[in-house]
């Protein structure tokens, strides 16, 4: 745990003898020492918030004014979530990665709680949460965050878990013959092969965060409206008032957030975490980011982390290993602990059977009017979710291949690209209705439109990355042999993308259909606007408190998304692997 | 057997002591057998320093009973006359073999020491072949029954003294001892696939150990049962006599792959097991520091391992090893991933290391498949066949050091690894009772193509039709490893025989290398059809069916009983690459089923021919 090593190849860089604390690196001090500050006074006032008395119904203002704190607000509330979420995600890929009998049914278990959408947790977490803490600002604040944490957390669970299960095999004998203790081999072996993939898995979940943080922050459950104040209920309420001018400003404030968080947060991760590249040569691409050579030359850090930092990984790192070396003689306690285990499996499994048959008998009790309503909406979702991707993919595969084969254009529009994908679509969703309405089209076109902003990214950018792995080689063939356009697309580009293209259309297709949920019903300018479908139907159940209905609706909705990813995405994407893979 | 150890240990001590009449006595009331028998099992430095005073004639008769390779390290104990000597005793038959077998260059110099020898033939026109040297394998008079030898001390930079023999320490412990091991895997389907027979295996301290064998013979499994890292399916290892399980044995492993972290330095990365082991920083760094100046990598401590170059990496992965003075060094095809140059430069600074004993090891257990390599480095070589693997030789090597690969001693070690791996009857063991693991009615195919078989009865054509297969291996620059599976692909097909460690063409492989593509497939699918089983069956199926099409999944089921996955994928992809290159049936890879070709299809690949070589 030394990445925060302080670099003397720099130091000797400045040509006349420098003080301790004089010169450059003290300078460099000064934002970080501010930054320490902020973040103390930052805990004390959320302490004080969170410990006073419930109030489930903020007043949000609307003035610009409130904006900083709202903002301030929302960012620890998803940057809580995420620690959670990094909390479970570790514990939950390290029993399903070394318990086989807890693998085969927890690894099928993530595949599904991902195609839940947040809103149908919604009820269970808030009233639990709520019961908790029933006179506390704390109770409504930790369902909240707990809403946020189930939308972010299962595919960094499933990343880490597929990270775990592709270590290589020399590597794991390694740690074993050199007698690893269990940190050791956590923290020099597991965590550091795991890292890229965590990292870039939690960009991605802490933009999920922000895409689904209007639902979070202010929702109505029954009879009960709960409201927090917060950068997404400011923006709802924005919007169900039509305040344009509080719209604008809010997605303004959002957009400032998550590019702050990409340049300070995000960029330096990425750049760290490049050291964790299980590669053996060296890669001819490096991300460079600033704060990260500010926060490592930092002399301050830097002798922070010396004297404690250091010495407690030291002293941890020693106190497992000795432990180890006595644990190692003594193999009974495996035993004892694989007999514990099988206990909490047998209560857990015993749990799980009660709740599905409860389930079962809730959805005993769904009427043929409803059933028909879920039907007919799971078709109409069905169909815009479809015609959303058909869409996305149509102007993506051109303008990805464009973008990816010419390095000159890749260089403008590659940035361009990437800050557009970071602003979350729903906050984006107020104005693209507001127009939409506004020019008499219907919520019915409009969704299609907001199921479109959030998913073409991700084909965009696998496009991209397809299209410039294409070989020169086969380029020049194509072009040696006078093939037309239409034949280089068919022969060459189609085949050369057809992989990457799979890969992003299996994410875009998931999140299509949890986005269908914020995308068909719509709190605006005082009105509901929805339309039919099975997000919808899953908005309004919960709002209105139907739980039978939600539940059966969100059961249609999973088995749904599982079914399609097992009979269309998973053969697609055998298929993709097989034939159209460019290593011979 | 145990009246043979008894007798062995009363003629050791009368070596020792070196009252030579009474131990040439003790040998003389044997008889001819059981004195061989007794022989094999002393000492090397024994053997030689007993032989040296043997009369000649008792000595000729001994001789006979061990391999070419010891009958000549023994021979030079005495004066050249009395080589001379010995062999005009010998019974001439046995003679013969003995001249027969030993490479050019150990006969030319055996011969410029004692004069002119009637020698058959050399090999450049086909020898006549003596009636013994067919029926007796190498390998069957290095199984355990023949006199195995047994691998006891050498200080490592102990030179073969012929006369004067030291005197020896009492017999060390073994460190290593593995008795009845054995792995197998079980199958979906319930079956067991056998990886390892049961072996016994005894490591000493102070010697080099090399375990040889083709790719998948199981010698990295036997290596990862002997240091712990996994378990025996039965029997058990003994690390100085107790149970590994309840041990927490010293030992480091050298990764084929390097297994280095990339994310730590190389500093760190050596540290890292001495972290494991608890071991406070001073002194930590001290060790580490220690290790990485003994590979020659100071200065590099704080790159990473990505900045390095593949020696250098695995210098990081030897320095790693050393740093926890491991008692066993294992080393698991540690130059393969090499490139020629830099491997050899690493392999003459372990043994610089070992022999200048630089390093805190008591043994070394190098896994490799290259020959070449093991005789370079061990003082004992063990051969193991393969499905399951067994032990097909071990032997000791006392070449001394440093060894010279052009010298004729040297030759004849390789030369006689090459017969030991590629003949195919291995020693016969008595099956384990309890598990059955029956052979299959379908041998795998052997992994090659077309193409391969036809390049090596070309380069044949090109040496008279005959090779000796450690000279084709050095003229084609080929690991033992790709070439093995061609000559048999060859021998199978009819088109070589493989004698004695020679490859010789067939007129049916000459007739076939030379013709045109669409004979060659002809002939290609005659002689499959003729002599392989799988093939005759597939096409008797695909005939009966009224589609003339079945699945693949058929022939993955039939294979299923008997091998595990990985050999099956093999397998059925060889089968698919051969049985397509000879039109025997055309298949789909996507529907996965295979077709019976149309004469339309065969008319149309006429006249486009597919390059065997190139066919995937």
């Amino acid at each position: 745990m030394n990445e925060h090593r302080h670099n003397p190849a720099n130091a000797a860089r400045i040509p006349w003898p420098s003080l301790p604390w004089v010169g450059r690196s003290f300078l460099i001090d000064v934002p970080i020492f501010a930054v320490g500050v902020a973040v103390l006074y930052i805990v004390v006032a959320l302490a004080r918030y969170w410990s006073g008395p419930l109030t489930p119904q903020v007043e949000i203002d609307l003035h610009a004014r409130a904006l900083p704190l709202y903002a301030l607000y929302s960012t620890l509330r998803i940057a809580i979530a995420y620690l959670l979420s990094l909390v479970f995600t570790l514990v939950y890929g390290y029993i399903a990665a070394y318990n086989a009998r807890a693998e085969r049914f927890m690894v099928p278990l993530l595949d599904v709680l991902q195609s839940i959408p947040v809103l149908s947790f919604l009820p269970g977490v808030m009233l639990a949460m709520v019961a908790l803490f029933p006179h506390r600002q704390l109770g409504v604040e930790m369902g909240s965050i707990l809403l946020i944490f189930t939308g972010q957390v299962w595919n960094m669970a499933f990343s880490f878990y597929a990270s775990l299960k592709s270590i290589p095999r020399e590597m794991r004998e390694a740690a074993k013959i050199y007698g690893f203790s269990w940190w050791q081999r956590f923290t020099e072996v597991e965590l550091p092969f795991a890292a890229i993939g965590l990292v870039w898995n939690s960009m991605m979940s802490v933009a999920g965060g922000w895409f689904f943080l209007m639902a979070c922050e202010m929702f109505v459950l029954g009879k009960r409206d709960f409201r927090l104040p917060g950068l997404g209920s400011y923006l709802q309420t924005a919007a169900s008032t039509g305040n344009t001018r509080a719209i604008f400003s809010g997605v303004a404030a959002m957009i400032a957030i998550v590019v702050l968080t990409d340049q300070l947060v995000w960029r330096p991760a990425v750049a760290w975490a490049q050291k964790f590249k299980f590669e053996n040569v060296e890669a001819a691409e490096i991300v460079h980011s600033p704060v990260l050579t500010l926060i490592r030359r930092s002399r301050l850090l830097g002798l922070l982390t010396r004297k404690t930092v250091t010495p407690f990984f030291e002293s941890l790192q020693l106190r497992f290993a000795k432990s180890n070396g006595n644990a190692s003689a003594a193999a009974t306690t495996v035993g004892r602990r694989s007999w514990w285990l099988a206990m909490v499996g047998l209560i857990a499994l015993a749990g799980a059977l009660y709740l599905a048959s409860r389930g079962v008998v809730l959805l005993a009790g769904v009427s043929t009017t409803e059933l028909h309503m879920i039907v007919r909406g799971l078709l109409a979702t069905l169909a815009r979710v479809t015609v959303a991707l058909v869409l996305g993919c149509l102007w993506t595969v051109p303008a990805g291949v464009a973008i990816g084969t010419q390095p000159r254009l890749a260089k403008i529009a590659q940035p361009l690209a990437q800050i557009a994908a970071s602003v979350p679509a729903t906050a984006l969703f107020p104005v693209v209705v507001l127009a939409l309405v506004r020019m008499g089209g219907g919520l019915g076109i409009a969704s299609i439109l907001l199921l479109l902003l959030g998913t073409q990214w991700y084909l965009l950018f696998n496009v991209i990355a397809g299209a410039s792995a294409i070989p020169t080689e086969l380029e020049e063939a194509c072009k040696i042999y006078r093939f037309n356009r239409w034949e280089r697309w068919r022969k060459l580009v189609l085949p050369a993308i057809f992989p990457y293209l799979i890969t992003a259309l299996i994410t875009a297709s998931g999140g299509a259909w949890n986005a269908s949920i914020v995308a068909e019903y719509f709190h605006l300018q005082g009105r509901i606007f929805s339309t039919t479908g099975l997000g919808a139907l899953i908005s309004q159940a919960s709002d209105d408190g139907n739980f039978r209905l939600l539940f059966a609706a969100t059961v249609f909705m999973a088995g749904t998304v599982v079914l399609i990813n097992r009979l269309v995405w998973r053969r697609l994407y055998r298929l993709a692997s097989i034939r159209f893979t460019l290593n011979m | 057997m145990r009246k043979g150890s008894v007798r062995t240990a009363q003629i050791s001590e009368f070596i020792k002591r070196e009252r030579w009449p009474e131990a040439i006595a003790a040998l003389e009331k044997l008889s001819s057998a059981e004195g061989a028998d007794c022989f094999g099992s002393l000492a090397d430095e024994e053997q030689q320093a007993l032989f040296s005073q043997l009369p000649v004639e008792l000595a000729a008769r001994i001789l006979s009973h061990f391999p070419y390779y010891l009958q000549y390290v023994l021979l030079h104990t005495r004066t050249p006359a009395d080589m001379r000597a010995v062999l005009d005793y010998m019974p001439p038959d046995e003679r013969m073999q003995l001249l027969d077998e030993l490479p050019d260059e150990a006969w030319e110099r055996l011969e410029e020491e004692i004069g002119e020898l009637k020698r058959p033939p050399l090999p450049s026109s086909p020898a006549p072949p003596s009636p013994v040297a067919k029926t007796v394998l190498p390998s069957q008079r290095t199984s355990p029954s023949a006199p195995v030898i047994r691998s006891v001390v050498a200080s490592p930079a102990t030179k073969v003294a012929p006369a004067a023999l030291p005197v020896r320490e009492a017999p060390l412990e073994a460190i290593i001892e593995a008795r009845g091991l054995e792995k197998s895997f079980p199958q979906a389907d319930g079956h067991n696939v056998q990886i390892i027979a049961p072996l016994d295996l005894s490591i000493y301290p102070g010697t080099v150990v090399a375990l040889l064998g083709a790719s998948g013979s199981g010698k990295s499994t036997l290596l990862r049962m002997l240091s712990g890292l996994s378990q025996p399916s039965s029997g058990q290892v003994l690390w100085r006599g107790r149970d590994l399980a309840q041990t927490v044995p010293n030992v480091a492993i050298v990764f084929q792959s390097f297994a280095l972290f990339p994310w730590l330095t190389v500093l760190e990365n050596v540290e890292a097991p001495l972290l494991a082991r608890a071991i406070l920083e001073p002194e930590r760094r001290k060790r580490a520091m220690r290790a990485i100046n003994t590979v020659g990598l100071k200065g590099f401590e704080n790159a990473y391992p990505k900045e390095l170059s593949g020696g250098m990496k695995q210098r990081v992965g030897f320095a790693r090893a050393l740093a926890v003075q491991p008692e066993v060094l294992f080393m698991d095809e540690p130059f393969s991933a090499l490139d020629v140059l830099t491997a050899e430069n690493l392999r003459g600074e372990l043994l610089d290391l070992w022999l200048g004993d630089k390093m805190d090891i008591k043994t070394i257990f190098i896994v490799t498949h290259n020959i070449e390599e093991a005789v370079l480095l061990a003082d004992r070589v063990i051969v193991l066949g393969r499905n399951p693997a067994r032990i097909r030789a071990d032997f000791r090597i006392t070449l001394p050091r440093p060894r010279d690969r052009k010298s004729p001693q040297f030759v004849i070690f390789v030369d006689y690894i090459y017969k030991v791996m590629t003949s195919t009857d291995a020693v016969v063991v008595p099956p384990s009772p309890g598990k059955t693991t029956e052979a299959s009615r379908y041998p795998l195919l052997p992994h090659a193509r077309p193409g391969g078989i036809a390049g090596l009865l070309e380069v044949l054509i090109d040496t008279q039709g005959t090779e000796d297969l450690y000279h084709l291996a050095e003229r084609l620059l080929m690991e033992v490893d790709d070439l093995f599976p061609i000559v048999d692909a060859a021998v199978l097909l009819g088109f070589a025989t493989l004698e004695e460690g020679d490859v010789n063409i067939t007129p049916e492989g000459k007739t076939w290398a030379e013709a045109d593509v669409s004979t060659q497939k002809k002939l290609f699918r005659e002689a499959a059809l003729a002599r392989i089983l799988l093939f005759q069956q597939m096409v008797r199926i695909l005939r009966e069916k009224s589609d003339h099409s079945i699945p693949l999944e058929l022939f993955r089921d039939i294979l299923d009983e008997h091998h595990s996955e990985v050999d099956i994928q093999r397998q059925l992809e060889t089968v698919l690459n051969w049985g397509r290159y000879c039109e025997l049936f055309a298949y789909d890879s996507e529907k996965e089923r295979l077709y019976l070709p149309s004469d339309a299809d065969a008319v149309t690949e006429e006249d486009n021919p597919e390059f065997p070589a190139r066919s995937v």
